[in-house]
């Protein structure tokens, strides 16, 4: 874990947004490289698409486990997949 | 007469996703001749993870055809991924290509895994440290056995299927900053030397369907988080009308040309 000078405030979130990308590609657990990290008022906010359910709950339980003190929320979809309704015709 | 293709990237498969597209895939004996998957088949790139998309993508009663992706070269065990995938009729192209006779004519799929360095104007250059001309030769090199593979097939359709972009039209959604991770102007470059109809890839999730090459050839980004679906059917033929997207019923796709 990378310790920063000022311990009082915490790492800046742009190092806790680049820990979590990395986190989320490098982790074995996850693999993930599509999720974005957002910046809100009530925190930080995890978007992207996955392909199960389980890796949905897996990314915020590992990115809550590294980061304790700080506010996450998901807002991680799982992608559908249904067979398409329309095809697409190229000449 | 009509080539029919259907196709998918990015499914990133493990034990956790298994049977999800199996529905959808058991329907395209009926509404495809082939189906071509754009690469990151797995999570990691491990036997076992390959051994899930043999299941899931296998014995589909049409040609399968697929290049790796980035993902599956994670683990280092390349070799036993693509045996696997072979193993179960799937055919892994790199540098190479296929072509499948379908009632509609000759397909001629060339496949390369490719890789990135930038676009026109802003991309990485054969300079410098030897790890920048390392990256850069990797894709000067893919770019190269792809143009080759194109232009040895002898076929009616031509397809370019990469997983690395070859334009940068179909990464519109993603940071301009990660553009030159995503794709190259080279592989593009390559699919111009070739008569292609239609060039496939995925890798950008954040990207977006449709662009074109400098040459004018189609490019579709089909990596699963961007269309949503089980895969994309495209059908290629020298009548049909572009500006029409087709509907398919409860019995099938509709053929408004019939």
């Amino acid at each position: 874990m990378t310790v920063y000078r000022d311990s009082g405030t915490g790492p800046p979130e742009e190092y806790v947004e680049a820990e979590i990308h990395r986190l989320l590609t490098e982790d074995p657990a996850v693999a993930e490289q599509g999720i974005t990290v957002a910046h809100t008022e009530r925190g930080l906010v995890l978007y992207g698409e996955v392909e199960s359910a389980h890796r949905r709950d897996e990314i915020l339980r590992r990115v809550a486990g590294r980061f304790p003190d700080v506010p996450i929320t998901s807002d991680i979809g799982v992608i559908r997949t249904q067979a398409p309704t329309e095809i697409e015709q190229l000449p | 007469m009509v080539i029919r293709i259907a196709a998918v990237g990015d499914v990133h498969l493990d034990e956790d996703v298994v049977g999800r597209f199996r529905p959808a895939l058991e329907e395209l004996p009926d509404r495809a001749d082939a189906l071509l998957l754009a690469g990151d088949l797995t999570r990691h790139g491990t036997e076992a993870e390959a051994r899930c998309v043999a299941q899931e993508f296998g014995g589909l009663g049409i040609p399968v055809i697929a290049v790796l992706g980035n993902h599956d070269h994670q683990c280092d065990q390349v070799p036993q991924v693509i045996g696997t995938l072979e193993d179960a009729g799937i055919t892994v192209l790199e540098g190479n290509g296929v072509v499948l006779d379908c009632p509609g004519g000759r397909l001629g799929v060339a496949g390369v895994k490719g890789f990135g360095g930038g676009f026109a104007g802003r991309c990485a250059s054969d300079f410098g440290e030897p790890e920048m001309k390392a990256f850069v030769r990797t894709t000067t090199e893919s770019s190269d056995r792809l143009a080759a593979a194109l232009r040895s097939l002898d076929c009616d359709v031509l397809v370019a299927l990469t997983h690395y972009s070859p334009v940068p039209d179909t990464l519109a959604g993603e940071p301009l900053e990660i553009y030159p991770f995503l794709g190259s102007y080279q592989l593009g470059q390559a699919i111009d030397t070739a008569p292609t109809a239609l060039a496939l890839h995925g890798h950008a999730h954040h990207g977006s369907e449709r662009g074109v090459t400098p040459g004018g050839i189609r490019v579709r980004n089909v990596a699963h988080p961007v269309i949503k679906q089980a895969y994309s059917i495209f059908y290629l033929g020298d009548h049909l009308d572009q500006t029409q997207v087709s509907t398919v019923g409860a019995r099938g796709t509709q053929q408004p040309w019939s």
